[in-house]
This record gives structure tokens, C-alpha cells and sequence, in this order.
């Protein structure tokens, strides 16, 4: 097995990218490029110059005059030095707004790789099947419902019923549908209210039942087929599956980035053991 | 921290909706020869959303702090888990069928853009300091928000701000990327993510707003970028950029006006954007891009006011504070003024100008909206997340001020709610668009009861049982015309409770009309209500009220008394048919807890005295239009 063999995993790992650019922006920043903090030399290159003068151009969509730009590089290393030497005075560290600001910079590094990336179907079929409840099409029922008021109930409509009674003859008319035909729990609940539809559950297929209560009164039911609740099919809900996939992980990733730096750090808080 | 999660209900719908093409007309029915609209659909049942919600890609919302984008919106208002912006996990206990994430068009983006720090823009000493205001605090954060809203009421924005290159590459880039969300999010007959922004034209603080919604998807959409309100604050620019979309693209695209009560009389005025009289050609165009208008929402409700209406006795609803002053409080509002701000004078006004034009400007069905810059669409009083996040649930905020406290308002003037009821075949962007184009919608504060009207004269009392299809062949419903000559028409409504909330007081009928004289008129009808053997009509014409339930103490009410379902076929007892008239259902829900008194309860909130505290939510119909024949 080869060193690159050996790494392969590790590659494939998002927190090794993560802690790579926070090194990189380190050596970059701490260590290594042209203008150090701790010196006294600043460089200011071609590359520089190009950096600035582009700035320019992106806001006032023409490039700088030669005296505009020696003004901004001037005004450059103006920044550079006074930048420098607040850090050497620690003005860093108590400022709110750079604080802020360079947190949610840690932060956008643990989500950026994310945002981007198109995810393969076995990805989120691992989703899918992890999160099989969240999106299982559930029991479809069909019934037939009589709505006998919202007061109590003598028994007497249940026994027309069952004596085969016309069920458009019997109760009280109400504005919703007297049938519904393969219902998920959701349509049930969205026209009779969750009470209704979390009682029908344990009702089994067959003759009138009741009373049953709704946000409306008191019904009489009858189940006229149950089907059973299927697994999603990836297929047919894969947008949706992608969105939740990437708002899950975008959230996963800033949270195991941080966990990670979090356990090299000893953290003490006055009051707690 | 509150945890606000209540259970979820996903709603599942398998069919899908006929695509129409062009502007559907509203169904008319003549005479008692009755003919029907071409392609009468049959809508079978109500579906629920909100046509106006902001978010980070909003200045105001995220100056004010809002960090939420427009997926977490969408998430939030098909049922998902959200984390708030204060951090507060919330979930709607009933998803919503559709929602148009709308915000403000004028330099969309921008906000998130200072908020980050963006580096062509922070050479703008304003700008950075507003930069650091919006990361330091959320107070210094309002602060800065207040800057940037009176900034842009008075048309003093930062140069930078006001910078074209700079609006177009954060409008273009920002727009793309709203885009492409909403695409993802749009799931036919599950789940229908419109496309839509708010042009925000308010001159001298005079809110003109609208939101433009589109029937369309991106692909035909395009390059098309939201119209601003910099680019001109007549709304009949907007009609132009509209009407120029439509024949580029053979797309469709509506305005919806809101928050007239915050215009100082110009929302629903009797004159132009510049003054001059309305034309035939205004009036024709005004009709047709504005189809409906958003009447309730979070910053009041827009239907009447007590000194329009003084012998409607629910006229004093959701007015309290905003009637004071135009948006930004920036000129107090005077009593002429009101007139051209609430949706039932507008509606007398337009019976006026049809009759002078011959065509009705204010032609327009009634919808409800929440108007949330938090990205959670909440409508319900027991869990109301706020206008902006500092008033994300906490126990200052109903008794806090609003803005400076300008002109005397406070937090618990805002309304919790208003949705949009739309009855349409299908849960698509075309079937519910369709339906707003031809008025079969209504508004509601919040509840979601399920209000139905028919109108014409083949109806009889039978027909409240019969399947409310085969009433399409010889009536029209809410948003429809009729014309005729002889006989009084029949209205035929139902108006059932929402299965989680209230019960139901009354159902009226509101009417306005142009009588003999030209003159304007409007009467209130009770036409059901609930124990009709011991409520009656005084001797003022009065109804028994319905009674009272809440309990203070625990924020709670019983359905013991109200109605689970109120039905009737109505006639006009004072119907004249020579007179250009309009009739509108308002059903009115028992007493029920506002939201500072779960406020007090649950964040021991100390309540203003003046704080009111129980109210009737309510639902108002798209209107029926009679006229007389020929």
C-alpha cells in the first residue's frame, strides 16, 4: 500500500480540507508571503498593483487614472502599516465586528465545499434510507364519514346505519367531503383536523363506527379499504431529498470543523465543575 | 429559549392543474339567461399560503438582523424544522400550501453584501460604518436600519448604494441565485414556491407598495430582473415593465397592492400618480394587473375603518397605531385622507369610476398576507414570530415601540396573521395563479375556515347540499360579475370553522353600492349567525353579540359557544336594479386570545393599559359585482 493509498480515505474526508486551508491561510497569513506582520518591509507588487487597480474597476467600472492609482497604493500601504501595527498593539482582540467577522470566515471554509458539490443518487439513496420515516408516503384510507353535530349522541344514527340506512340521509350536513378515496393522514387531517385523523387509525376496515371527533363535532365512520404505507422511491422525490441532504450536511460540517478545533482546547468557566 | 415546535401536517395533493392560457376572465352570469365563463374549472378545495415574506436578500429585513435566506423560508413554510434567526427552533404545526418569498426588488442583496463586509463597497465610509453597526449588535444593528429606511424614504442612500454598476452585478447575481433556490423548492401538486419581489414605491414615505407575482418559472422568466422602485415610483411604470414581460416572454405576472392604510390616501386615490384625473385606459390597466389586493397583514388591516363605516360595529379592527401617520411616520395622517386607503371604500370608489369611465379600476378580489421579515411565514396568535426579529418572541416586544416610537406605535398593534385563502383545482403555480386572476380567493387574519360564495338567480336552499361543481353552470363565485335587469340575485355561502380553531359568530354580507344619485353607499347584513333562537336583531339594527369566552388569566377560550358552520342563501331585501352594486362575505370567528396575552403568559410580558387583547379574527370574500344590464 502506497503513501497515497494510505491517504485516499483521508481525502475523502471534508474536516482534512478544512483543517488544510485553515493551515494554508495560516502559513499564508503567519508565516510565509510578502508582507509579515512582525517585519518592517512592505512589497508592494505587480500582483498587488493588479489586486488593487481591479478592486477599483469592480466599482467604478473603468480603470484608475496613474494618479488615482498612486493615491490607492499609497493609501494601501498607509493600511498596511497602520494595520500591522494594531496588531502588534492587540487591537484585534477585543473588536466585536473582527471578531465576527473572521468567525464566520472559519465558518464559510467548513460550508463552501458543500454548497457546491452535486451529490451522487448512492449518496442520497444512504439519506433516504436514514431518513425513511421523514419521507414514507404513509397508509392511504378510504372511508366514508356521517357527521352527527357537535352535541351528544344517543346511539341512534350508528343503528339506522347499521340497519342500512342511506347515508346521505342520515346526520347533519356539513361543508366537507362525505367520502374521501385513498387519503394520506395529511389530507385527513388538513379538511377534518389531526383529532380525526389520529383517531380513524386504529378503526378497522368494515362496517359504521363511532362517534369519532373532529375540530367539527362527532362523526360516524365507516373504513371502506386500508392500503399500507410505501417507502419513497429516490426517483420520484430526489429534489427534495437533495435539499434536505444539503441543508443536513452544510449544518453537519460546520458542527464537526468546529467540534474538532473544540477538542484540542481546554475550555475552564467559572461556576462549573 | 422558547422551543416553538409544534407537529407537522405535510400537505399531500396528487392531482395536477389544467394549465390555462392568457388572463382567465371571471365568470359571468346575465340575467336569468345565465352563461357561464368560458373553461369554468371547478376548484374542489381551498389551498393555504402567503404571497409576501422577506428575507436576508432584503434591505430592511437585514439591516434589522434577519439572517434566514430564502431557503430557509421555503423550508419553514412547507414544514421543515428552522433555526430563527435569534435561535429559536420553530416548526408550523400546519405547513402552508405555497409561499412567494418577495423581497424588496430595490438593491436586492445589497443588505447581505454590507453585512459581509464586501470590499467594493466598504470604501463607503457610511457603508462601513453601517457594516460594523450590523455585526456589533442588533441594537446598533435597528439603528443602522432606521438610517438605511429613512435613507431610502427620502431618497438620500449612500452614493455607492445608488451606484448602477454596482445595483446591477448585486441585483443580477442575487436574483440568479433566488432563482434557482425557488426552482428547487417548487413541487407541483406538493408544494408550489412562486416567484415573486416587492416593488417599493414609496413616495414622501406614502406607501404604494406592491408585490409582482409570477405565473411563470425561470424558463421563461429568464434575464428578466425585478422591476425598482428607483427606477420610477409610478406604479404604472411597474404596469409597463409588466405588460413588456408579458409580450417578450408570453409569461404572466400580477401586482398586488398593500398597506394602503400606510399611503396617506394615495393607495386607492381618486386621481394618477401625478394628479390628473383616472382615464378609460387606467382604469382598464389598473384592472387588469391588479386583480387582487393583500387587505390584512401584520401592519394592520386595510378593510374599513371606524370613521368610513361608523354604523359597522366591527369596523375598529387592526387599525389602532396605523392610522396615524404614513410608513415611515414621516406626515401624520389626516381623516380625508382615508378614504382612498381601505379595501371597501376603494371597492365604492370603483362602482363610481365604472360608472363615469365605464370601466372599474378597483376591480379586485381580497387576499391576506403576513408581510414577515423574519423568512418564517407564521400566522397563528399563539405563536407569532414577529415583523422583524427584534420582535421574535420575547417579553418587550409587544409593549416595546415600533421604530422610534414615531408617532405613538407599539408593538402589539401588529396583527400575527393573514394568509391567503385560494380555491383552486390544484396545488401548481398556474391553478393558484389563475384563481388570484379571477378573484376566487379570500383573506383571513390568521384562521384557516373554509368560506365559500355562489351568486345568480338559479339558486335555491338545496343548493347548500348540492356538489358546489354543478354550480359553476349557473352561478358565478367570489370574484365574478353579474349582470342583469329584473329580479334580485341569490347568494348562496358557507362558511365552515377552521377544524383547529374557533368557532364561527356570524357571517355578513357587506354591500356597497351607487345609488340614484351617484352617491356612494354601503350596508352591513347579518345574514347567519349561530343560536338563532336567542341572538336577534335589536331595534338598532344590531345583532346579540356572541359572547365571550377567553380567559384572561390562562390565554385560553371555548368553543362553548359560535357555530360550527353557518349557511344560507341570501337575498338583497334593498336590492335596486338600476344600481351598480358589490357584495363581499365577512365571517367573523368567536372572542379569541391576541398575542400578547400569551405574551404575558408565557414571557411574563408587561401589557400597555390601552394593549387590546381579545379579538374576533376574521375572513373577508372576494367581492360579486352587479350591474345593470346593457
Amino acid at each position: 500500500m502506497t503513501i497515497v493509498d494510505r491517504l485516499r480515505p483521508l481525502l475523502r474526508e471534508p474536516l482534512v480540507y478544512f483543517l488544510l486551508a485553515g493551515a494554508l491561510l495560516f502559513l499564508l497569513i503567519g508565516r510565509g508571503g510578502d508582507n509579515e506582520p512582525a517585519d518592517r518591509n512592505i512589497i508592494v507588487g505587480d500582483a498587488e498593483i493588479a489586486r488593487i487597480s481591479a478592486n477599483w474597476e469592480r466599482t467604478w467600472q473603468r480603470p484608475p487614472t496613474r494618479a488615482e492609482l498612486d493615491r490607492l497604493i499609497d493609501d494601501f500601504v498607509r493600511e498596511e502599516i497602520l494595520y500591522r501595527e494594531a496588531l502588534r498593539l492587540g487591537l484585534d482582540e477585543d473588536d466585536t465586528v473582527i471578531r465576527r467577522r473572521l468567525r464566520s470566515k472559519m465558518e464559510f471554509l467548513a460550508r463552501a465545499e458543500v454548497e457546491s458539490v452535486s451529490p451522487d443518487d448512492a449518496t442520497l439513496q444512504e439519506w433516504l434510507d436514514d431518513n425513511a420515516a421523514r419521507y414514507a408516503e404513509g397508509a392511504r384510507t378510504s372511508f366514508e364519514q356521517v357527521y352527527i353535530g357537535a352535541g351528544g349522541d344517543d346511539g341512534e344514527e350508528l343503528a339506522q346505519l347499521r340497519a342500512g340506512a342511506d347515508s346521505a340521509s342520515v346526520g347533519e350536513p356539513l361543508s366537507v367531503p362525505r367520502s374521501l378515496e385513498r387519503a394520506s393522514r395529511t389530507d385527513i387531517a388538513r379538511q377534518f383536523g389531526e383529532q380525526f385523523a389520529a383517531s380513524l387509525d386504529p378503526l378497522e376496515v368494515g362496517g359504521w363506527q363511532g362517534p369519532v371527533p373532529s375540530g367539527f363535532g362527532r362523526h360516524l365512520v365507516r373504513i371502506t379499504a386500508r392500503e399500507p404505507g410505501e417507502p419513497a422511491r429516490l426517483s420520484e422525490i430526489r429534489q427534495r431529498v437533495e435539499n434536505d441532504w444539503r441543508t443536513a450536511t452544510l449544518d453537519d460540517r460546520q458542527e464537526d470543523a468546529y467540534r474538532a478545533l473544540r477538542e484540542s482546547y481546554t475550555v475552564e468557566i467559572a461556576g462549573e465543575e | 429559549m422558547t422551543r416553538a415546535k409544534l407537529r407537522a401536517a405535510v400537505t399531500a395533493i396528487a392531482t395536477v392543474g389544467m394549465v390555462a392560457s392568457g388572463f382567465p376572465a371571471a365568470a359571468v352570469a346575465q340575467g336569468n339567461a345565465q352563461v357561464g365563463g368560458a373553461e369554468v374549472p371547478c376548484p374542489t378545495r381551498v389551498f393555504w399560503g402567503d404571497t409576501h415574506l422577506h428575507t436576508s436578500n432584503s434591505g430592511d429585513g437585514v439591516f434589522n438582523g434577519v439572517r434566514l435566506t430564502p431557503e430557509d423560508a421555503l423550508r419553514f413554510a412547507r414544514g421543515e424544522e428552522v433555526r430563527s434567526t435569534t435561535g429559536i427552533d420553530a416548526r408550523l404545526s400546519r405547513p402552508l400550501d405555497f409561499l412567494a418569498v418577495s423581497d424588496h426588488a430595490e438593491l436586492i442583496g445589497i443588505g447581505r453584501r454590507v453585512a459581509a463586509g464586501d470590499e467594493a463597497l466598504m470604501v463607503d465610509p457610511t457603508l462601513n460604518r453601517w457594516h460594523e453597526m450590523m455585526n456589533e449588535s442588533v441594537e446598533q444593528s435597528i439603528i443602522a436600519a432606521r438610517e438605511l429606511i429613512v435613507g431610502f424614504a427620502q431618497g438620500e442612500l449612500p452614493e455607492l448604494m445608488r451606484d448602477p454598476a454596482i445595483a446591477r452585478e448585486t441585483v443580477a447575481s442575487t436574483w440568479s441565485s433566488y432563482l434557482e433556490t425557488v426552482e428547487r423548492y417548487n413541487e407541483p401538486g406538493r408544494f408550489t414556491a412562486f416567484i415573486g419581489y416587492e416593488y417599493t414605491s414609496l413616495p414622501n414615505g406614502n406607501n404604494l407598495h406592491r408585490v409582482v407575482l409570477y405565473r411563470d418559472g425561470t424558463d421563461i422568466i429568464g434575464e428578466t430582473l425585478p422591476y425598482p422602485s428607483t427606477q420610477s415610483q409610478d406604479p404604472e411604470d411597474l404596469w409597463r415593465y409588466m405588460a413588456a414581460y408579458e409580450q417578450r416572454t408570453g409569461g404572466q405576472a400580477m401586482a398586488i397592492p398593500h398597506n394602503g392604510n400606510l399611503s396617506n390616501g394615495l393607495m386607492f386615490a381618486m386621481t394618477d400618480f401625478d394628479g390628473r384625473p383616472l382615464t378609460r385606459d387606467y382604469a382598464e390597466r389598473r384592472q387588469r394587473w391588479e386583480p387582487i389586493a393583500e387587505v390584512t397583514q401584520y401592519k394592520g388591516d386595510g378593510e374599513t375603518h371606524p370613521m368610513l363605516s361608523p354604523d359597522d360595529e366591527f369596523a375598529d379592527f387592526g387599525n389602532t397605531g396605523w392610522d396615524n401617520a404614513n410608513l415611515d411616520a414621516s406626515a401624520a395622517k389626516v381623516p380625508s385622507m382615508l378614504a382612498g386607503e381601505y379595501a371597501r371604500e376603494a371597492l365604492k370608489r370603483g362602482l363610481f369610476f365604472e360608472e363615469i369611465l365605464g370601466v372599474n379600476p378597483f376591480r379586485f378580489g381580497m387576499i391576506g398576507a403576513t408581510d414577515s421579515h423574519t423568512g418564517l411565514a407564521t400566522g397563528d396568535e399563539d405563536n407569532y414570530f414577529g415583523k422583524f426579529i427584534s420582535d421574535e418572541p420575547n417579553a418587550n416586544r409587544a409593549g416595546g415601540s415600533i421604530g422610534a416610537a414615531i408617532r405613538g406605535r407599539v408593538g402589539w398593534q401588529y396583527l400575527a396573521g393573514g394568509y391567503a385563502g385560494v380555491w383552486a383545482e390544484a396545488n401548481t403555480r398556474g391553478a393558484i395563479f389563475d384563481s388570484m386572476a379571477r378573484r376566487e380567493v379570500y383573506a383571513t387574519t390568521g384562521p384557516r375556515m373554509t368560506v365559500r360564495m355562489f351568486a345568480g338567480w338559479d339558486l335555491a336552499t338545496s343548493d347548500l347540499t348540492a356538489d358546489p361543481c354543478s354550480l359553476y353552470d349557473r352561478a358565478v363565485p367570489m370574484g365574478g360579475m353579474l349582470s342583469g335587469e329584473g329580479d334580485a340575485p341569490r347568494f348562496l355561502i358557507t362558511a365552515l370553522k377552521d377544524p383547529e380553531g374557533a368557532n364561527l359568530d356570524r357571517v355578513q354580507i357587506v354591500k356597497g353600492w351607487l345609488d340614484g344619485d351617484g352617491q356612494m353607499q354601503e350596508r352591513v347584513y347579518d345574514v347567519s349567525w349561530s343560536s338563532p333562537d336567542e341572538r336577534r336583531i335589536g331595534a338598532d339594527g344590531n345583532l346579540t353579540p356572541v359572547g365571550n369566552t377567553v380567559n384572561l388569566d390562562a390565554a385560553t377560550y371555548e368553543n362553548s359557544i359560535g357555530a360550527v358552520q353557518l349557511r344560507t342563501v341570501w337575498t338583497d331585501p334593498d336590492f335596486d336594479a338600476g344600481e351598480r352594486a358589490f357584495y363581499y362575505v365577512r365571517v367573523l370567528e368567536i372572542p379569541t386570545p391576541r398575542w400578547p396575552l400569551f405574551d404575558r403568559l408565557r414571557y411574563g410580558a408587561e401589557l400597555p393599559e390601552d394593549a387590546e387583547l381579545v379579538a374576533q379574527e376574521r375572513a373577508y370574500g372576494s367581492p360579486v359585482w352587479y350591474s345593470p344590464a346593457g
